[in-house]
């Protein structure tokens, strides 16, 4: 809930059109890093394809435990060819038995989520998107040192783009080519058993091209290694802040910059495509946290600040005279005057004995 | 014409905080003269409260010996107070120790051995120690006894804190009311049991001592038998020096 700046919209050329559109409010919506990543956790495993083992891997024998009485364990054993080895039930532990739990299809695969919570993490991550900080920050590290702005606005041309060759060449001029160099830079091979289950690379996510109308910008961008496109109608958290973790480098167009107001709303008018829906209210109108610590409201009602009391070794007085001193200032006198009438005293007493 | 200089503008914030901290010296040095002043007003006033205790404690030591041999010399004799001062130390450990005795030892706040505190003598208090007497060695305190004890082991009841007493503004600001402002008041106020004796000792915490430099002699057994427990009179003085 504050100013909402002008964003200028860039051309194909990578130079200010002249065009500018007011911030959509949805960047602006609070960032709340922890209803993103409880959301993408419960949305990730939407489409997951369910895995088991053969339900009957394991139970297709005949084998029967010898009981008791016979010198051997009574674990169940082969009926043709009395080996020990073939299994039934209750045997995982053994070599050809039935696992432990046969994994099963009807498992619950999928997670539902409350349709406010996800409208509120993509509110987030859009919000967070348009923070050069959170966006360069080192868990997302999009390189957009050089880009023009953020968020980037393209103009309406690129949604026409046919060829990747003009896509490259817009990114190069948007200077958002970096963050596809790093991704290529990042192309590995997978850790794990993914690599042999035809997933055997893995690289970085890069830029997210999200447009209004395809008029051929898929086909341009999709076969350049990192970009991911997404049209403003159907925006997933799981692309706009893969991993749970927000703030993806977003570069928008004009047109699907100018849908956010309508999809989402405004503080001051409710969204129209989404019926009774309001932008999430923040928890904190002010959230710079420094500038509240140090405002004179808060600086006048607090006390002045208490030295530190650090203990240091207490010295004892009897032997130290400085710590004498401080705590009974008689003490010097004291001393000098027993020191004198001693003095005094064996003057006396030899002057007495010479006598 | 007259072309007048802009000087630098300078943030308004920076203007208040720079305003603010001129005020703040000021006030501080303001209040550190003051409370020079008041500080040298106070050393003046202990100096002579610790002369005037010197004379006191001679005067009674003469006081006594006086009277002594003036009833001597009349073929009389001269029966001082009872003492009124008792320091009690606590000689053996927290094992089984019968209820009774533990609560004694728990309201003479002698929680661990070696434990020493200063208690005024009366029927009341008198009877405490006879409960307690297997584990506690106690006597009559003089004045280098006390003079030494709370210098070197004195430590202070602040806050419900063990702080050590290494300035007077420790005793002022929790004895002052009762007119206990440095060390030499608060041993006077143990020493001749004053009127707030109570709240000198309470303030004082227990005595934490060594174990005595050549040992205790046969803990178990009491004084008059040869051993450590009970009232030793003024043996206690000795018994100091060896834990002090």
């Amino acid at each position: 809930a504050c100013a909402r700046p002008l964003v200028s919209v860039y051309s194909d050329k990578g130079a200010a059109s002249g065009n500018t559109i007011t911030l959509p409010a949805v960047f602006k919506a609070p960032i709340r890093p922890d209803i993103v990543n409880f959301v993408h956790t419960n949305i990730s495993k939407n489409h997951r394809q369910p895995y088991a083992v053969n339900r009957f891997a394991g139970e297709q024998t005949s084998a029967e435990s010898w009981g008791t009485g016979r010198a051997v364990a009574r674990i169940p054993r082969g009926v043709v060819v009395p080996i020990a080895r073939d299994k039934q039930r209750s045997v995982n532990m053994c070599r050809g038995g039935r696992m432990y739990a046969p994994t099963k299809t009807w498992r619950r695969w999928h997670r539902r989520c409350n349709i406010n919570q996800r409208r509120f993490a993509v509110c987030s991550a859009l919000a967070a998107s348009a923070l050069p900080a959170l966006v360069m920050s080192k868990g997302k590290c999009h390189k957009i040192d050089q880009t023009p702005e953020i968020p980037l606005v393209v103009e309406d041309k690129v949604q026409q783009f046919k060829k990747t060759k003009e896509a490259v060449v817009l990114l190069k001029k948007l200077k958002a080519w970096d963050d596809i160099k790093k991704v290529m830079k990042s192309r590995r091979i997978r850790a794990g058993k993914g690599k042999l289950r035809n997933r055997r690379h893995t690289m970085k996510r890069g830029p997210c091209v999200i447009y209004d109308q395809d008029e051929g910008i898929t086909k341009a961008f999709r076969n350049i290694p990192g970009i991911t496109l997404i049209s403003v109608d159907r925006l997933n958290l799981l692309k706009i802040a893969p991993g749970g973790h927000v703030g993806r480098f977003l570069i928008w167009t004009e047109s699907a910059l100018k849908r956010l107001d309508a999809i989402y709303g405004t503080w001051k008018k409710p969204s129209s495509e989404k019926t009774g829906y309001n932008l999430p209210m923040p928890k904190m109108t002010c959230t710079d946290l420094s500038k509240i610590l140090q405002s004179s409201e808060v600086k006048s009602a607090l006390r002045a600040p208490k030295g530190i009391a650090r203990s240091s070794q207490k010295k004892n007085p009897l032997k130290n005279i400085r710590a004498m001193l401080k705590l009974n200032p008689a003490a010097a006198s004291a001393k000098r005057s027993a020191i004198l009438t001693q003095q005094r005293r064996i003057k006396e007493k030899a002057e007495k004995r010479a006598k | 014409m007259v072309t007048s200089k802009k000087l630098p503008r300078v943030p308004e914030s920076l203007l208040k905080k720079r305003k603010e901290y001129q005020a703040q010296k000021a006030k501080q040095a303001q209040a550190a003269i003051l409370s020079k002043k008041k500080n040298r007003e106070k050393r003046k006033l202990i100096f002579k409260r610790a002369e005037q205790y010197v004379k006191e404690y001679r005067m009674k030591e003469r006081d006594g010996i006086r009277l002594a041999r003036q009833a001597r010399t009349h073929n009389n004799y001269y029966v001082p107070d009872e003492p009124t001062l008792a320091f009690v130390i606590r000689i053996r450990g927290i094992n089984q120790v019968s209820p009774k005795v533990r609560k004694v030892l728990q309201l003479l706040r002698l929680r661990q051995i070696h434990n020493g505190v200063f208690i005024k003598l009366n029927k009341a208090t008198l009877q405490m120690l006879r409960i307690a007497e297997p584990y506690i060695a106690w006597g009559y305190p003089n004045l280098k006894t006390v003079r030494e004890l709370v210098y070197k082991r004195g430590h202070g009841r602040v806050n419900k804190s063990r702080i050590p007493i290494t300035d007077n503004n420790i005793i002022e600001n929790t004895l002052g009311k009762h007119g206990i402002i440095c060390v030499e008041d608060l041993i006077h106020e143990i020493f001749t049991v004053g009127p707030h004796f109570r709240a000198a000792a309470a303030f004082l915490w227990p005595f934490k001592l060594s174990s005595p430099r050549g040992g205790f002699l046969k803990v178990t057994n009491h004084y008059v038998e040869g051993g450590d427990c009970g009232n030793r009179e003024d043996k206690i003085n000795n018994l100091v020096r060896q834990m002090n």
